[in-house]
Formats: structure tokens, sequence, C-alpha cells
């Protein structure tokens, strides 16, 4: 029995089971007389659930749009399996309990053949459960928090290049292959108390310490942050040769200008997600020179796949798509990888394990590169590296991607 | 710990505690003229701050010209607020009732901001936003430099206006004893719309002054205003020189904690303070008896 090998089911979740099975029951009761709900023959029906509305409305409909655009460009390229893919999306409004809801009437009412996850780790770990427990294999778009990963989860695939503590495996490597004499020899880390900016500075942090780049100053402040001079003080008083922020935006582009003002000159500067937002250069002005972010998604990256995608969403929609859009569109491949491979897309368990246990040791050719997954679903790629040159930011690492040559040491800003 | 660093947390301290007691400044006015907790005084400083990014980025001038059209703006919205809305709720229930109004105010201002210029984080770009001076190895930024000296001028320019016109007299009076400055002849009525416009006009100096060195977004005054309460309780409610005191104090005290105990900690130096105060000394330790606070 596959519902006995969950290790953290919880006394609610068995309690939500029991009640479903109950459900479950009197609805196949119910769906003797109708006919058949789920994809016929000639479609293969994939049910969502989405944040439209609430909190994560905003990247909820970033998904929508990458899921909408990847059905419609395979169903112009003569869809899955010879049959055309429709989407059953549903409203989960932002709240967990609504979503677990959601997923049980997908798989449950309108027995859909596949299940795709949707925005965010809140979101993501109710429903994954919904989809483990039915056997399901559930590939999500977003919920890269270390806790996704810790729920035992059998069935969960991550559809982007790295869990946050990977966010800057690429940075870390390159440090640590640079010759003795150039390579830095301590760093200072400010980050935010929060999983996702937390664990992609430690993760730097972890790598380096490992390589013998000693760490001098380690600082951690609250979210809700907005005077950085003081640990700005810190990082500078300690002379470091790098600085790494685990940011997210104002506290990465606060904490800048604070270094700013203290002249503090590092060899490196690394900061998560603020150097990538669009408001960055505005705020900082021209002193972004050789600030280093990592990126999950960048358009400009010539994944053959890539490039295909950006060219269907921009004729489609007439601006570049995000990483919402990307990771969504990336979660369909994935998918479809399977199902193509596979040569099935049904409700049934024996399919859907088949479906797991096919991306458990396949490669996948995605929008973001080559995607694979360890036992638990954490993808084993990592985030491109990109770097602030003359006022654009462009893709540094890997190699084989690069636009501009990595800038070390940075220079004064 | 070094030396140079505890100069410049010292520095930074300073620059931190004159910010603290400019923004202060209007809350503890308030109280003083007319027992009102302006929980909107805050989002007032983030409208001020949003009106001088939005003037910068219209017409490229510098932030602080914005004054020119804020300062009287402010003043007169701070008039009329007094005059439309907090003088019509009952005295008996005053406070209490401030406190309701005031924070529907912040949220419509708020939701205004948001409605208006998005969420999105914004900041000013100024040539100079790294700009600093060296003072015995330590740096001193020229953006809070201007912050300070903002700080300074508009708070010797409130205390002069108090102790040395007649207006100010009157309006001491007003807060001493309503009805006795009536028997004189004021009208406690103007005076108390006047002293309303005033405190709005610090916000309007303090938000800019806010906004040359931070990242600003609609809900950023609710950060903003526990500090600030606990600033003028500190204190003495109604006394601006003890509010100024208490937030240099308190500035220079978070930024000395934060080099041995982290940022997390040392944010909470205004809460140890104002339960401390609550605590030992609940009138405040620098405003002695309500009446004579000036």
């Amino acid at each position: 029995m596959r519902f006995t090998t969950i290790p953290t089911a919880s006394k609610r979740s068995r309690a939500t089971l029991a009640a479903t099975a109950a459900l479950a029951l009197a609805s196949t009761l119910a769906a003797c007389g109708a006919a058949e709900e789920g994809g016929g023959d000639d479609e293969i029906v994939i049910g969502i659930s989405l944040p439209l509305t609430g909190d994560f409305s905003e990247p909820g409909k970033g998904i929508q749009r990458g899921y909408e655009a990847w059905a419609e460009y395979v169903n112009a390229n003569g869809g899955l399996l010879g049959r055309d893919v429709r989407l059953e999306m549903l409203d989960d409004q932002s709240s967990a309990e609504r979503v677990a809801a959601d997923y049980e009437k997908l798989i449950n009412q309108e027995q859909v053949d596949l299940v795709v996850g949707p925005f965010s780790t809140r979101l993501v770990i109710p429903a994954a459960q919904v989809a483990q427990d039915y056997g399901y294999l559930f590939v999500e778009p977003a919920g890269a928090a270390p806790e996704v990963f810790e729920e035992g989860f059998e069935n969960l695939f991550y559809a982007a290049p790295a869990v946050a503590d990977d966010h800057y495996k690429l940075l870390a490597e390159h440090i640590l292959s640079m010759p003795e004499s150039e390579r830095p020899k301590t760093a200072a880390y400010a980050s935010m108390d929060d999983p996702f900016a937390q664990g992609t500075a430690y993760g730097l942090k972890d790598a380096l310490e490992e390589g013998g780049v000693k760490t001098v100053v380690d600082e951690v402040y609250p979210p809700n942050t907005t005077d950085f001079s003081s640990i700005a003080a810190k990082v500078a008083d300690s002379k470091a040769d790098i600085v790494v922020g685990g940011s997210q935006y104002q506290d990465g582009v606060n904490l800048i200008v604070a270094l700013q003002q203290l002249n503090y000159q590092p060899k490196l500067a690394a900061f998560s997600t603020a150097p990538t937002e669009t408001e960055f250069a505005e705020a900082i002005g021209d002193k972004t020179q050789g600030i280093i972010a990592p990126t999950g998604y960048t358009t400009k990256a010539d994944y053959p796949e890539n490039q295909e995608f950006v060219k269907f969403y921009e004729e489609k929609h007439g601006e570049a798509p995000g990483e919402d859009e990307a990771n969504a569109w990336t979660t369909g491949q994935v998918v479809a990888a399977a199902v193509e491979a596979v040569e099935c897309a049904e409700p049934d368990p024996e399919c859907q394990s088949q479906l797991i246990d096919w991306l458990r040791e396949n490669e996948v050719d995605t929008v973001v590169g080559p995607l694979s997954w360890d036992d638990k679903g954490r993808p084993q790629s990592a985030h491109m590296i990109q770097q602030w040159v003359d006022g654009e930011i462009k893709i540094v690492l890997p190699k084989d991607q690069a636009e501009a040559e990595f800038i070390f040491p940075k220079p004064a800003w | 710990m070094s030396l140079s660093l505890l100069l410049q947390s010292l520095i930074l301290g300073l620059l931190l505690g004159g910010l603290y007691a400019l923004l202060a400044a209007g809350l503890t006015l308030y109280f003083g003229v007319m027992r009102v907790v302006m929980i909107a005084h805050s989002a007032f400083l983030i409208l001020a701050a949003y009106l001088a990014w939005f003037f910068t980025k219209q017409t490229g001038l510098d932030p602080l010209l914005s004054l020119f059209i804020t300062v009287p703006l402010f003043f007169a919205a701070g008039y009329v607020m007094q005059r439309a809305l907090l003088s019509r709720l009952r005295p008996a229930t005053l406070t209490m009732m401030s406190v309701l109004l005031t924070f529907a105010i912040a949220l419509v201002i708020e939701g205004g901001l948001g409605y208006l210029f998005s969420g999105t984080q914004r900041r000013i770009q100024l040539g100079y936003s790294g700009a600093s001076l060296e003072l015995w190895g330590a740096r001193i930024a020229v953006v809070k430099l201007i912050a300070f000296g903002l700080a300074a001028i508009s708070l010797l320019a409130l205390f002069l206006l108090l102790k040395k016109t007649r207006f100010g007299q009157a309006l001491r009076a007003t807060i001493q004893h309503r009805e006795a400055a009536q028997l004189l002849g004021i009208d406690t009525d103007r005076i108390a719309g006047f002293g309303f416009g005033l405190g709005l006009a610090t916000a309007a100096v303090g938000g800019t002054a806010l906004a040359l060195d931070a990242t600003i977004y609609p809900s950023l005054h609710w950060h903003w205003i526990g500090p600030l309460m606990a600033i003028i309780v500190i204190g003495g409610l109604g006394s601006i020189p003890g509010a100024a005191i208490a937030a240099m104090i308190l500035g220079v005290t978070q930024a000395l904690l934060q080099i041995p105990m982290g940022t997390t900690w040392a944010q909470t130096v205004f809460y140890v303070a104002l339960f401390a105060t609550l605590m030992f000394r609940p009138q405040g330790f620098f405003g002695g008896r309500l009446a004579q606070r000036f």
C-alpha cells in the first residue's frame, strides 16, 4: 500500500484521507451513471489549481500564462501521444486548505489524467500531499524552500534548475577553481532571516568554508529591517575580500548603498534576487558595475528549447516571458517528456508510477537546460550566474552560456 | 571589536538618532496640542517620501526642492484634518477615537499609494547616494548628513517658533490650559489647527529626509510607527526636546548594540526602553508634568 509508506503523514491528513476515501467512493458511484468526466481517447486533461486571486495572484497569473502557452504550443505541434492537451484550472485563492480540496476535486471528480503544481511552497506542500495520496505524479513550478523536500514526497519533482542552497553553486565552483594567489581569503555574509534568501547565501558559505575561504562576518537580519548602515559597518570593518548577500529586494539595495557609503571595495559582491529586478539599476544608478546575482531563468539562455519558447511566447503575448512563465513551461516540458517516454497518461496508479519512475532515472531537456532529480525531487542543475557589465546584466557562468567574461576583481563602485 | 568600528557605529548612531528625532517631533506635538494619538503620522512620512520620489522622477531636480511644495501642502492638510475631522471627536473619548480615525487615514494613504504607484519598491536615484566624507578613518554618508542637517534645522526652528513667537506662546497656552487660554482671547480652535498643521509639516520634512537614503514602499509606515511611538513615550508625551533626546539616545544605543548582538536583538532596544519607562517613570524620562513640557 502506497499510503502506509508516507512517513510524515499527519493525523490531520489521515483524517482528510478517510473523508476523501468516502467521498471518492460516493463520487465513483455517482459517476457510474454519468458520462466519464476525464479525457476521452482524443484528449489529455491536466488538472491544475492556481492562486489566481489573493496573496500570490501576481506570480499565480504568471504561472497560468506559462501553462496556457505551453498547452497551446503542444497542441499546435501535434499534441501529446497524438492527443490534444486540455488544462482544467481552478482558483485556490492562495489558500492552503482550498488548494488541497481543489486537487481532491480534480483527481476524484474530474478524474484528470495528470496534475501539475501550483505556485509557492505554502501551496505546493498540501497539493503534493493529495497527489501522493492518490499515487499521482506531481511536477511543480515553484517551491524551492527546503521544507518541500523534507516531507518525504515520493512523487514530487521541482521543475527549475536548483533549490535555494544551490543557487550559487557555479559561483562557488568558479571561486574555488581560481589559482591560490588570486582566490579570495575572507568572506562576509549578510542574509535575511528567510528560508529562501538565507538558503542561497548559506549554500555558498558552506561551499566556500569547505574550500578554505574564511568567514569573517555572518549577519542575519529580520525581514523588516530597513536600515543597513550598521551591518554595512561590520562588513566594511572586517575588510572581507568578498561580500555575499542572501537578499530579496529592498534589503539588497539598501545594503549595497550602505556599503558604498562606507567606501567598502570588495573584490566580489554577490546578492540574490535584487540585482535581477528591473528596478535595480533605477535605484542604484551607475554604480552597479560587477555586481553578481544567480538567476533561475533568462530569456537570453541559448538552449534551443528556450529560444523556441521565447519566440512562441513573444508572438502570443507581445512581450518576453518572465521566470514564472518559464517555470510553468518547464513543468509542462518535464511532464510531457515522461508521458512521451512511457507512452501513457492515465489516472490509474500503474501509469502514474511508471511516469514517476521514469523521471527518477532520466534527464529532461528544458528551457532552463537539462534537468535531473535526486530521490527527494531536488533538481540537480545550477542557477546561471549573471553579472552587471557596463550597465547591463549578463550571463557570465556557466562558460558555455556566457555572454561576457567574468570580471574579477570587481571594479570599484 | 575594533576602535574604528566603534567610532563608525557611534557616528551612524548619531545620524540615525537625528533622523528619529525629526520623524518623532510631529507625533509628540499632536499629542501635546490635542491629546491625539496620530497613527497616520508615519503614513504621511511615507507619502512625503513618495512625493519627493515622484517629484525627482518627473522633473529630474533634487528631491530637497520638493519641500517647497510638500511643506505648505502638508501644513494645509494638517489644518484641514484637525478642523474637519479630529475636532469633531467627543473630548471624553478623544484619545481612543483618534487612534481609530488616524488608523483609517493611514490605511487610506497606504492604499492610495499602492493604487497610484503600485507596490513596487522605489528609491530615489541620487548622484551622491553613495558619497561620503572621511572623519578620523570613519565615513559619514552625505545623504545621512543632509538628513541630520534637516532634522537639526527643523527642530531648532520648531523650538524657536514655540518659545519666541506670539503664535508659539498661544500654542503653548493652549497646550497648558485650554480654558485659560480662551479667557485671554486666544482662538484655541484655530491654534490647535495650526499646531496640527505644524506637526504634519515636520512629516513633510521627515519623509523627504527619509527618502534620500531609503527604499520606499506603501506599507513601509507600519515599520516606523512602533519605534516612533516608543520614542515619544520615553521622551515624555508632548515634549519635543524630550523626544529629541530620547531619539538620539535610542539611535546611538541601537547602533552600538548591533555590534555584539546583531540586528534582530538590537531592534528590541526600543521596546525594552518602553517597558522600563512605563514601569519606572510612566510620564517619560524628559517630560516632567504635561503642563510644563516646553
